[in-house]
């Protein structure tokens, strides 16, 4: 069970606007307001498997295959933060918009951290193994049709209420899946950054010679 | 063997887990299970053997997932699947055991949540109860939406006469994923027909007892209960209850109220369902209270809260456009914010329910009140009370309604009561009942009383509870007949006390005609409270009225310690915002974010100033500055809105300030604003909708997911020619494209203007599907919006 007993404000912040403004009380009476409404409202599931990497049919395209290079066994994760933040941001969008922004940057810093905590929970299941970061569906040219296959195989909709639908977005919104590699033995560091990512053309740091720090 | 003999056994036992064992016959990773049916009969039948064997009355095919979704990249079709599934589990039981049609959720969520629409989702029911037409029952399990299985529950009845029995999962909170509560699942379904209901999967027996509780209280239905074997170890999958553990769980849960069908979900085997069947044979509920039902409840719901009237609720009244200049506009224009902005601060106000009208002559009133109806219930939790004159209305919008609404109304007239109370009680609803009739008013008490009591009369014939018909006595102006307002009293009086049933009325109209009328108002309130009133139907947002009926609560002994009176009043504010200095100006206000302060600027300067004059001269240019600091990095994106937000109270101030001269509108220009088709995330078109509203321009707004002839049709009718669209993921941009296409294919439509943003899109994307602007943030569709209108 993961349980966040706080939100990242410097990356919420970072969500709200590539700005080297400061904070002021307004911004900060809002955020506090937002980050005790999202506590509230969450609800964080997750599910892992792991499994061999030889033939796995969930290993499709180039990408992928140089990310789970060396590594014997990956593991498939899923994990939402659950309908509820979906409802509170349709709220908000309705009665303040501001707020409405300012949550749902909250909430992606949230299933951030979320995913952070359960690094921990799956290096220590598997002590002794080395991991990958997260790879998932849509980076590179791993296919973000893909996330279907991955709930179905984790059985995602029965067990935590997470589903893709046809466009696969997931739903609830708040939610990611990955896979992450397993080996028995040191990985070489690999980076993860602009190099990988499809909105490196597009990218509102890299445009002001930052990076988002993912 | 049938059904209903069955049902008449004190304990029916139920299978235990497929998908668990199928797993032991070595189904393979990715593989559908439900292929097993045709691919290797053999396993399944084997598998419905041992659950025979080992006691099972009710075996379930193995079909849970065989929908027209999941099966969709499947060689076999859902017919072919479910026909071998039921065939192989006939097989497997003979005649010693009932077939069951399991079917479980879609697989994607519905719409708010998801996109898949109710048709659709009923579409895909409807498929699999045709092609399961040899099962003895249909089996609903493992739902977490209610309306998804209330789509189901009604494909079963339209297209079967079959027993259908339905089951939901809930977390230890008492809520399903999808944030159902068991009230909720239970008046529902109830309402709908149902022969059982009750929980499987998600739990252990242990854990399910709280939930099993709660169904008894709020059903008198036969409940079933399904609890895995424990809770899995999330890795290796394996759960923590013994089958030993499993049975005497079981036996204390099975002496709840009305629980009467027993099985396991994932994780047991035909060796659970063997031990709980010893424990169980023989077995007679052990304590007499628990035998009898509860009594019964009577309540209205959405999907997750349910007001029980045991006390009495506040109806919401706003939501209806009848002499309401603005919000006759907000249909027009489709400014379905808007209508949840009334709903929303009504329910802050202190509504319990929220009655809903959108009866306009020029409007489409069937397909508006849907779309209002699915809007209100995506943002809030209250009950409805749908009121339409026109049964197929009614029908519509009772179709795709979350919960158990209230229908207003049906009236004494013969063809009133024969075309409404059929539909009410077909989607098991509560209906307010209007005490006239073809001859109108009745003038004394005993005449309405005599219309109460046919139609309560009437909804019984119909197989409807007293308790869930709401009379209304009617309220006559008493300034015009000084005499009725007695009459309306005692009427109510000898309704409730006499007929069983609950009463509703509305009560602002007793004041017609008279000064002071919110006095008049609020005594006539209290005095029908004390007379037996249930549901006052009244403005919640007069605070004198919404505080009767907490006063009135206390009063009567009702709000026990007072505590909700206390915490009402012990945090609220009175005081109204002030100019705290007389030096702010109109453009401070804005920049800082002063939202009372900038509308009582508004409101004086428009004393001396004219209304365009303000708009173009101090609005304008004061959120033109905040945007430019936004574009600096000065401020935060929230600030941005914060500012476009105190611009909209200034301009409701003065939209306010144009209705009373009968002015035009302020406009600047109309433009439409849709997240396009498969998109649902419509979190920038929301923040663009706000800016562009905020510097006058009409917005129609469409929502997400917005089909191309959507916008093709509103740009026609409506007479729009500026179009902003925006689409979040990379598989959305084609639907972009396909918009664009289709409305400058379309002829009228050719000069119209698109503007196009969306986190995956890039200007060289934009200009290649025929876009007129691209742009990077919301400030930059206020910069193409000037361009465009000039």
């Amino acid at each position: 069970m993961i349980k966040l007993e706080k939100i990242n404000r410097a990356e919420t912040l970072r969500y709200l606007g590539n700005s080297s403004a400061s904070v002021d009380g307004r911004m900060t009476a809002l955020l506090d307001k937002c980050e005790g409404e999202l506590l509230g409202a969450l609800n964080i599931k997750y599910l892992y498997k792991i499994l061999p990497a030889k033939d796995c049919p969930i290993i499709v395209g180039e990408s992928a295959r140089a990310h789970l290079e060396g590594c014997d066994r990956l593991c498939a994760v899923c994990l939402t933060l659950g309908a509820e933040v979906d409802k509170l941001i349709r709220q908000a969008s309705v009665r303040d918009m501001a707020e409405a922004v300012a949550l749902d940057a909250m909430a992606s810093s949230a299933v951030e951290s979320a995913l952070c905590e359960l690094d921990e929970v799956i290096a220590a299941e598997s002590r002794g193994s080395f991991l990958t970061w997260r790879f998932s569906p849509g980076y590179g040219d791993y296919p973000l049709e893909l996330q279907r296959e991955l709930l179905t195989m984790l059985d995602a909709q029965r067990k935590i209420g997470l589903c893709a639908d046809d466009s696969s977005v997931l739903t609830p919104s708040k939610s990611v899946t990955a896979i992450m590699g397993l080996s028995g033995t040191p990985l070489e560091k690999r980076r993860q950054g602009c190099a990988v990512c499809n909105m490196k053309e597009k990218c509102k740091f890299r445009k002001a010679g930052t990076r988002c720090e993912f | 063997m049938n059904f209903n003999d069955l049902m008449k056994n004190e304990y029916i036992l139920l299978d235990g887990a497929m998908g668990t064992m199928l797993q032991k016959s070595g189904l393979k990773l990715g593989e559908i299970p439900e292929t097993l049916n045709i691919e290797s009969p053999d396993t399944v039948i084997d598998i419905h053997r041992q659950y025979l064997e080992a006691g099972a009355s009710i075996i379930a095919a193995n079909t849970f997932g065989a929908n027209g979704y999941k099966l969709k990249n499947c060689p076999y079709s859902v017919d072919e699947i479910i026909k071998a599934g039921i065939k192989n589990a006939k097989e497997a039981v003979g005649d010693r055991a009932l077939v069951a049609l399991d079917i479980g959720p879609v697989g994607q969520l519905l719409e708010p949540a998801g996109s898949l629409s109710f048709d659709k989702a009923y579409d895909y029911f409807k498929e699999e109860i045709l092609a399961g037409n040899e099962a003895d029952v249909i089996y609903f399990e493992t739902f977490t939406d209610l309306l998804e299985v209330k789509a189901g529950v009604l494909a079963a009845k339209e297209n079967s006469d079959k027993p259908v029995i339905v089951s939901m999962t809930f977390e230890k909170n008492g809520r399903t994923f999808a944030g159902a509560s068991v009230r909720s699942a239970a008046l529902t379904l109830s309402g709908l027909g149902v022969d059982a209901l009750g929980v499987n999967c998600s739990l252990g027996p242990e854990e399910l007892e709280p939930i099993v509780r709660e169904f008894t209280a709020w059903t008198q239905l036969p409940i079933f209960v399904k609890p895995n074997a424990g809770l899995p170890d999330p890795n290796s999958n394996e759960y923590d209850v013994s089958p030993e553990q499993f049975a005497d769980c079981m036996d204390r849960l099975a002496d709840l109220g009305t629980v009467k069908l027993i099985g396991g979900c994932c994780g047991t085997t035909p060796e659970y369902i063997k031990k709980l069947g010893e424990k169980i044979k023989n077995k007679t509920k052990s304590n007499g209270d628990h035998i009898k039902a509860s009594k019964k409840k009577f309540a209205v719901c959405s999907g997750t809260t349910a007001v029980e009237l045991s006390e009495p609720r506040i109806i919401g009244e706003r939501i209806n456009p009848t002499g309401k200049k603005l919000f006759k506009e907000a249909l027009k224009n489709n400014d379905i914010d808007y209508i949840l902005s009334q709903a929303i601060s009504q329910v802050e106000a202190g509504a319990d329910i929220l009655d809903v009208n959108v009866g306009l002559p020029e409007i489409d009133e069937t397909e508006m009140l849907v779309r209002v109806v699915k809007a209100l219930q995506s943002v809030v939790d209250v009950p409805l009370q749908l009121d339409s004159t026109k049964p197929e209305t009614l029908e519509a919008a009772l179709r795709i309604y979350n919960g158990k609404p209230i229908v207003n109304s049906v009236n004494g007239e013969a063809k009133s009561l024969a075309s409404i109370l059929p539909l009410v009680k077909k989607y098991g609803a509560a209906v307010v009942g209007l005490t006239l009739d073809e001859n109108g008013i009745p003038k004394t008490a005993e005449g309405r009383f005599e219309i109460a009591e046919r139609i309560v009369n009437a909804a019984k014939a119909h197989g409807i509870d007293p308790e869930d018909v709401y009379i209304d006595c009617l309220t006559l102006t008493v300034s015009a007949e000084q005499s009725g307002c007695r009459e309306t009293l005692k009427a109510l009086h000898r309704v409730k006390t006499e007929l069983g049933c609950k009463t509703c009325l509305g009560v602002s109209n007793i004041s017609f005609g008279l000064p002071n009328r919110p006095l008049v108002n609020h005594i006539f309130l209290t005095m029908a409270l004390e007379e037996g009133l249930d549901l006052p139907i009244i403005n919640p947002n007069d605070e004198d009225m919404t505080g009767a009926v907490r006063a009135y609560k206390v009063l009567a002994d009702i709000d026990k310690n007072s505590t909700e009176f206390i915490a009402h009043y012990n945090d609220v504010k009175t005081e109204k915002p002030v100019i705290r200095s007389s030096r702010i100006t109109l453009a401070d206000a804005v920049r800082n974010g002063l939202k009372g302060e900038a509308a009582a600027i508004t409101e004086k300067e428009l004393e001396k100033t004219d209304a365009m004059e303000l708009v173009n001269n101090e609005l304008i240019p004061a959120l033109d500055k905040v945007g430019e600091d936004f574009e600096k990095g000065k401020i935060f994106l929230p600030q941005l809105i914060q500012s476009a937000n105190v611009a909209q109270q200034c301009f409701e101030v003065i939209k306010k300030n144009l209705a009373k001269t009968d002015a035009q509108p302020v406009s600047k220009g109309k433009i439409i604003l849709a997240t396009v088709k498969g998109d649902i995330h419509d979190i920038g078109k929301n923040i663009v909708k706000v800016l562009l509203d905020n510097y006058g321009y009409t917005v129609v707004d469409l929502g997400r997911d917005v089909a191309p002839e959507l916008v093709v049709k509103t740009a026609l009718e409506m007479d729009i020619r500026a179009i902003g669209l925006s689409a979040l993921m990379t598989t959305t941009l084609k639907s972009m494209e396909e918009t664009i296409a289709l409305v400058k294919s379309t002829k009228g439509l050719e000069d119209c203007v698109f503007l196009v943003g969306g986190a995956v899109l890039t200007p060289e994307y934009a200009a290649k599907i025929g876009a007129d602007y691209y742009c990077r943030d919301a400030k930059e569709s206020v910069d193409a919006a000037k361009k465009i209108f000039g």
